[in-house]
């Protein structure tokens, strides 16, 4: 179909044109978009990355808070010999345990040494919360420690009696950890990943929804179809607007993070953090085929809203469902199947946290997580079309 | 030239409500034609099928020669069309509002813009050029749309209760300028609820009631067939009832 009177892309780009002047002067929505996608996140990440600080320094550099530490001279010699701060226990240290004020107490039972001397088990209590977060490093060390000095009591026990320690402890645990510096702070970075996906899947929303059941709510779309403009031109012209806009917005979320994690005065985690250009890069080619996929759905469900609050309930929906995916991945323990790449969201979650472990991103794989958004972005494009040439959609309001 | 013969739109499940009912009639270029009916009798539905809007259960209609369903894309480019629903776009300027449309329509470059301040002149809304047009009056937003309806010269003109919302200045300065269309040899058509604004504007007259043409002619023929002295009465007459004027 050939239209005179100028051509399609000249068209197509007029729509886009428009959008974009529109959408950058409604500076409500804007600085929305900002708060939530440019702001917050940098923020985020700073505030657990000072949490993981306080927890590291508190797990190094533990005081232990002992009460009744004179029935027990050789658990004191243990403690000091490991480094230990001993402190008397208040007089309130239960209450100050629940309220939080404490994180653990040992409490050492008064018959401790007559117990030790007759070689009956002697009685260490170990008071805590592990309700508080907080408090679990700390709870973990008092009793990694304890059981360290019991195991230290048993074994000179044996040595004394002509036993060597191996006929009670037979196996030889050695632990190797496989994490790389990089994997251990895939944690943090976790967060860095959702939150990326975050704003590429809610980035143009304000700005769909203004640009589609906003049309219909204030109006305009029924002059609109009376132009020479075909239904698919509209569509593909609001929706190159919006990928633009999405676009941006990823990359300025990115960009905060980038000079959060470079330039902001961070605690001294000890994670090397490998968030730097080449991550940027590729956090933004993963990202992308999300962009083409989520602003053409935003687009035909913001379409199908008679007003902008009846899309926003319809997306909302959306949203959250979309939202869940990578919280379930978090959850998987198994490694992700082949497939989870084809699936939309999971499989640039999937990929995004391969490139914060530090794993190579191949290009079949991005090519095999490119293929289902990009092919279910046409179906909303053309589904689009379709609804704007039907008459349902002239009744607004 | 607006041909419409034997047009039929229903709504609801089965197309049991006839908005429009085997309406034909004919709108030569060089004349304003008024569609004239009260509230619900069709006008929006039938101007909306001229417009491409909305597809014709049955019968047919041309506009400058071309089908409204088959040629849909060949007529839009021909029409000006100030819909029933008129939103403009708050946060651009009028001008730009004006020249979205243009652009949309093909028209760029110097071209555009003289034509845009030319019609930016001749609604008389020069100083509402470069405002932002959110939080213009109803009348403001009226002339703004009718020069975005105008801007590519169209040769065939639908106006939707044009005057819906002007005050009494602004309707003269509107019926001014679509006499001036008119004796520039183009195709007008308009739908009114408001006898006298049809009376005081159209060369020929269809009246409309329920989704059927009651009566059709002149101001003057319709006068003598309602054997009526004034138009109000001749419409109510011609409709048979009184109701047009209570809806």
């Amino acid at each position: 179909m050939k239209h005179g009177n100028g051509s399609r892309l000249a068209r197509i780009a007029t729509v886009a044109r428009k959008e974009l002047v529109d959408m950058f002067r409604d500076h409500r929505s804007m600085l929305v978009v900002l708060v939530t996608a440019v702001a917050a996140g940098p923020l985020l990440l700073l505030l657990v990355l000072n949490l993981i600080a306080s927890q590291l320094d508190r797990s190094r550099e533990l005081t232990l808070p002992v009460a009744g530490i004179e029935h027990a001279p050789a658990l004191a010699a243990f403690l000091l010999r490991q480094q230990v701060a001993i402190v008397p226990a208040p007089v309130d240290y239960e209450r100050k345990l629940r309220d939080g004020d404490l994180d653990v107490v040992v409490e050492v039972d008064k018959d401790f040494a007559g117990d030790a001397a007759a070689g009956r088990a002697a009685k260490l209590r170990l008071l805590y919360d592990r309700s508080r977060d907080r408090a679990r490093p700390a709870i973990e060390q008092a009793d990694a420690l304890l059981h360290a000095f019991a195991r230290e009591w048993g074994q000179g026990r044996l040595l004394l009696r002509g036993v060597a320690p191996e006929v009670v402890s037979p196996l030889q645990i050695e632990a190797r950890d496989f994490a790389t510096p990089q994997s251990s702070g895939a944690l943090v970075l976790g967060l860095l990943a959702y939150y990326a996906l975050f704003a590429a899947l809610m980035g143009a929303m304000a700005a769909a929804l203004d640009g589609t059941a906003g049309e219909r709510e204030r109006g305009s779309l029924e002059p609109l179809l009376t132009t020479p403009t075909t239904p698919i031109e509209l569509a593909i012209g609001k929706w190159f607007a919006l990928c633009a806009l999405d676009a941006l917005v990823v990359a300025v979320t990115l960009g905060g993070f980038y000079l959060t994690l470079r330039f902001a005065p961070l605690p001294p985690v000890g994670i090397p953090f490998l968030f730097g250009l080449r991550q940027y890069a590729a956090f933004m080619a993963i990202l992308a085929p999300v962009v083409l996929f989520s602003t053409a759905v935003l687009l035909y469900v913001g379409l199908r809203g008679r007003s902008v609050k009846e899309a926003q309930a319809n997306l909302s929906v959306l949203l959250f469902a979309a939202s869940m995916l990578p919280v379930a991945q978090m959850f998987m323990r198994r490694k992700d199947p082949e497939w989870l790449l084809s699936v939309p969201i999971a499989g640039q979650y999937a990929l995004l946290a391969r490139v914060l472990r530090g794993d190579a991103l191949f290009f079949h794989e991005w090519l095999q997580a490119l293929v289902v958004p990009a092919l279910l972005a046409l179906v909303a494009l053309w589904l689009t079309a379709r609804l704007l040439s039907k008459e349902s959609v002239l009744a607004g309001r | 030239m607006i041909v419409v013969d034997n047009l039929v739109k229903g709504f609801g499940r089965h197309g049991e409500v006839h908005a429009v009912d085997h309406v034909s009639f004919t709108a030569p270029d060089g004349e304003i034609t008024g569609l004239l009916g009260p509230n619900g009798a069709g006008k929006t539905t039938l101007l909306r099928m001229l417009a491409t809007l909305v597809v014709p259960d049955a019968g047919r209609a041309s506009v400058a020669g071309h089908d409204v369903v088959r040629e849909r894309f060949d007529v839009r480019r021909r029409i000006g069309v100030l819909s029933d629903a008129r939103g403009i776009y708050p946060r651009l300027t009028t001008r730009e509002n004006i020249r979205y449309y243009g652009a949309l329509h093909g028209l760029s470059g110097p071209s555009l813009e003289s034509r845009v301040a030319a019609l930016i002149d001749a609604l008389g809304i020069a100083d509402l050029a470069d405002r932002r047009t959110q939080g213009f009056s109803q009348g403001e937003r009226m002339k703004v749309a009718i020069a975005r309806a105008l801007v590519h010269d169209p040769d065939t003109i639908l106006l939707d209760e044009p005057t819906n919302g002007l005050d009494i200045m602004s309707t003269r300065a509107l019926r001014a300028m679509l006499r001036g269309l008119r004796d520039a040899g183009k195709c007008l058509l308009f739908s009114s609820h408001v006898m006298q604004e049809v009376t005081a504007l159209c060369d020929r007259i269809v009246i409309l009631h329920r989704g059927r043409i009651v009566a059709e002619g002149t101001a003057a023929e319709l006068l003598a067939r309602a054997g009526e002295a004034s138009m109000e009465d001749a419409f109510v007459r011609l409709l048979g009832s009184g109701e047009g004027l209570v809806a």
